[in-house]
């Protein structure tokens, strides 16, 4: 069942922010639940936050096989299939082979890249959650998803770790 | 014996992040408009007239001679706006500190590329089909150019497409780099901004998915615009320059095309920041490290400009064949002489013997003087190019089937229209930019906040530095 409240701790240095996440993964929420929000991009873990896993890295080299493997099936197919011999060079010849298996295996990369973009950025996020115009001023926002049971107790991890304001939505 | 750092603390006097928001994304832009609003007044005035320019154009049309200025307007557009956002895109990936604050400038260069794919229509109709000589010699007899036994109008939709594609990766560049600064704007922005920051920002709240998507596609968005980019330079070069003139056969060409193109779009930059600081009160965001940091680049490519130039023309030089001499002398030694050396001179010559003294590069006046002599000699230069292609009409079967350059031609002088069209597009290219920046901030907000906090001002006894972070 999908959470349905979400709450949002205000905090106005990071350290209080990282404070707030440590204090609720103490208390027993789990990775996923509890997010940082921030007016700019801050490096991966710095507040000990659930650091997301894409696969986007797969496309690229997926498509750079599947392009490899048409560009040898094409240049070897066609040369077989009109054995022409050209300058004195061996039917298969690897150097006039390696220019069309260098284009399409590029071509393959970018065409699965773009692709791999669209599928791992999956539908967006209709329920934004909980949120505050001051963490583009530099703030730091600590939302957690929760159930109605879990709401009191999500509060009070962040109102203990200093928060200025704790919202609800 | 030192054994302990000689780095202390220094007095951080940048803007903080509320000031910094408040000036970037609030109220505070307002307060520098006023000038800026006439100063689109007078673009937007001078957008007529460039229009007027091309419809009167067509009206006094005598044949694709009379385009060539339009195609040197055009050409050196793509030259500038187009270059423009790979100052944004390469010192990024090498994680370049100096370049965030300059990096919104060089991105909204896309903007006008959507502009440069409307202007590229006229020219589109101007150029002539493969089988211009069809009528007259057969079906079989093509124009000399690339494209050896495509359909007719190959080189029409190939450029236009390229072209599209290009205005398309780099809008869609410009708009996720600008993400998070229009979410700042729905945050504390105010009447029609922040009605279309909102719809724009698209629910960014900054969660840690939301900024590594947003890496990711800055990074392989400014892999393709790279890519598309010298795709375009490569297509527009040889289909709107090279192949226009009979003999004229150089594979360097398109390359040369490319690096003027880094050149003009590190020029357009830091005019970009020079203005942003005089007039957009940027001075707290922009100093003299990133007029410093372009201007070293900028001198590269004013070094390789002769480079690229030098290798292109010792071809011909030493080839030395009938087409070989006619293509000197009509892009060189001949009609459009004193332009050449115009073009040489402040293309080459000056740039280099201004930005080679350190205390020049570093300053706020000399880059920016550079950079105006450097464009304007690029807009000769294409020019030179453009306007001699154009001029090179091959008006007999022989000349058209023997691709030699028989009868030179002379050398052509704008009318009017040209004016009109020369002073008109740029404007109108440029008032793309400045109506764009009605909404965006000229200074990536997201990108300076990021800089603050990954960076501090230090001092190394008693020298001043910044000591900056690079994590991840």
């Amino acid at each position: 069942m999908a959470a349905s409240n979400s709450v949002l701790g205000l905090y106005d240095t990071p350290d209080a922010g990282a404070n707030a996440m440590d204090g609720l993964k103490s208390a027993g929420f789990a990775l996923g639940t509890f997010d940082v929000l921030t007016g700019t991009p801050y490096p991966e873990g710095a507040f000990g936050e659930h650091v997301p896993q894409h696969r986007l890295f797969r496309f690229p080299f997926f498509g750079a096989m599947v392009g490899i493997t048409l560009a040898i099936l094409f240049t070897a197919g066609t040369q077989l299939a009109y054995p022409v011999v050209t300058g004195g060079k061996p039917i298969l010849a690897v150097f006039a082979m390696l220019i069309i298996a260098y284009e399409l295996t590029m071509l393959g990369a970018v065409i699965a890249t773009v692709v791999g973009i669209i599928f791992e950025s999956r539908l967006p996020n209709l329920n934004l959650g909980a949120y505050d115009a001051r963490i583009t001023e530099g703030y730091i926002g600590i939302v957690v998803e929760c159930e109605d049971d879990k709401v009191e107790e999500a509060r009070g991890v962040l109102q203990t770790a200093g928060a200025l304001e704790i919202k609800t939505a | 014996m030192v054994t302990s750092s000689l780095i202390t603390d220094a007095v951080d006097e940048r803007p903080s992040n509320i000031e910094a928001t408040a000036t970037l994304a609030g109220e505070g832009r307002t307060a520098v408009s006023s000038g800026l609003k006439l100063f689109m007044w007078i673009l937007a005035a001078l957008s007529v007239i460039g229009i007027v320019g091309i419809v009167f154009r067509f009206i006094n049309d005598d044949g694709r001679q009379d385009w060539g200025y339009y195609a040197a307007t055009v050409g050196w557009m793509l030259t500038i706006f187009g270059g423009a956002p790979m100052v944004a895109i390469a010192p990024a990936l090498a994680k370049a500190n100096w370049v965030r604050p300059v990096a919104r400038i060089a991105s909204l260069g896309a903007v006008a590329t959507s502009v440069l794919a409307l202007l590229l229509i006229p020219l589109l109709f101007k150029l002539p089909a493969l089988t211009e000589f069809s009528e007259v010699l057969g079906d079989d007899v093509r124009r000399r150019s690339i494209w050896f036994d495509s359909p007719d109008y190959a080189p029409h939709f190939w450029n236009a497409l390229s072209l599209a594609t290009l205005a398309l990766v780099g809008m869609f560049m410009a708009y996720v780099m600008a993400i998070p600064d229009l979410a700042a704007i729905r945050d504390h922005g105010s009447g029609w901004k922040q009605r279309w920051a909102k719809k724009l920002a698209r629910g960014f709240h900054g969660r840690p998915q939301q900024w590594e998507w947003l890496k990711m596609r800055i990074g392989i968005t400014g892999a393709l615009y790279f890519a598309t980019l010298m795709f375009v330079n490569f297509l527009f070069s040889l289909d709107f320059a090279v192949s226009m003139v009979p003999g004229w056969k150089d594979s360097v060409f398109p390359f040369y095309h490319v690096i003027t193109s880094f050149q003009a779009g590190l020029a357009f930059v830091i005019l970009g920041a020079w203005a942003s600081r005089r007039w957009g009160g940027t001075e707290k965001f922009i100093g003299q490290e990133q007029m410093w940091s372009l201007g070293k680049f900028m001198l590269a490519t004013t070094l390789l400009w002769f480079y690229f130039f030098y290798s292109s023309f010792i071809v011909f030089w030493y080839g030395r064949s009938e087409s070989d001499t006619a293509t000197i002398k009509l892009l060189v030694s001949g009609p459009y002489i004193y332009l050449f050396w115009t073009v040489f001179f402040l293309v080459f010559i000056i740039p280099w013997w201004v930005m080679i003294w350190n205390k020049v590069r570093d300053s706020l006046w000399g880059p920016p003087i550079a950079a105006v002599i450097i464009l304007f000699g690029l807009f000769l230069d294409r020019i030179r190019i453009y306007v001699a292609s154009w001029s090179a009409v091959p008006d007999d079967l022989e000349l058209a089937t023997t691709s030699i350059l028989g009868d030179m031609p002379e050398t052509m002088w704008p009318d009017i229209f040209d004016i009109f069209i020369m002073v008109g597009l740029p404007a109108l290219g440029l008032l793309s930019i400045l109506l764009v920046t009605r909404l965006v901030p000229v200074v990536s907000l997201w990108e300076m906040q990021q800089s603050r906090l990954i960076s501090k001002p230090i001092r190394f006894l008693r020298g001043h530095a910044l000591l900056v972070g690079k994590p991840d």
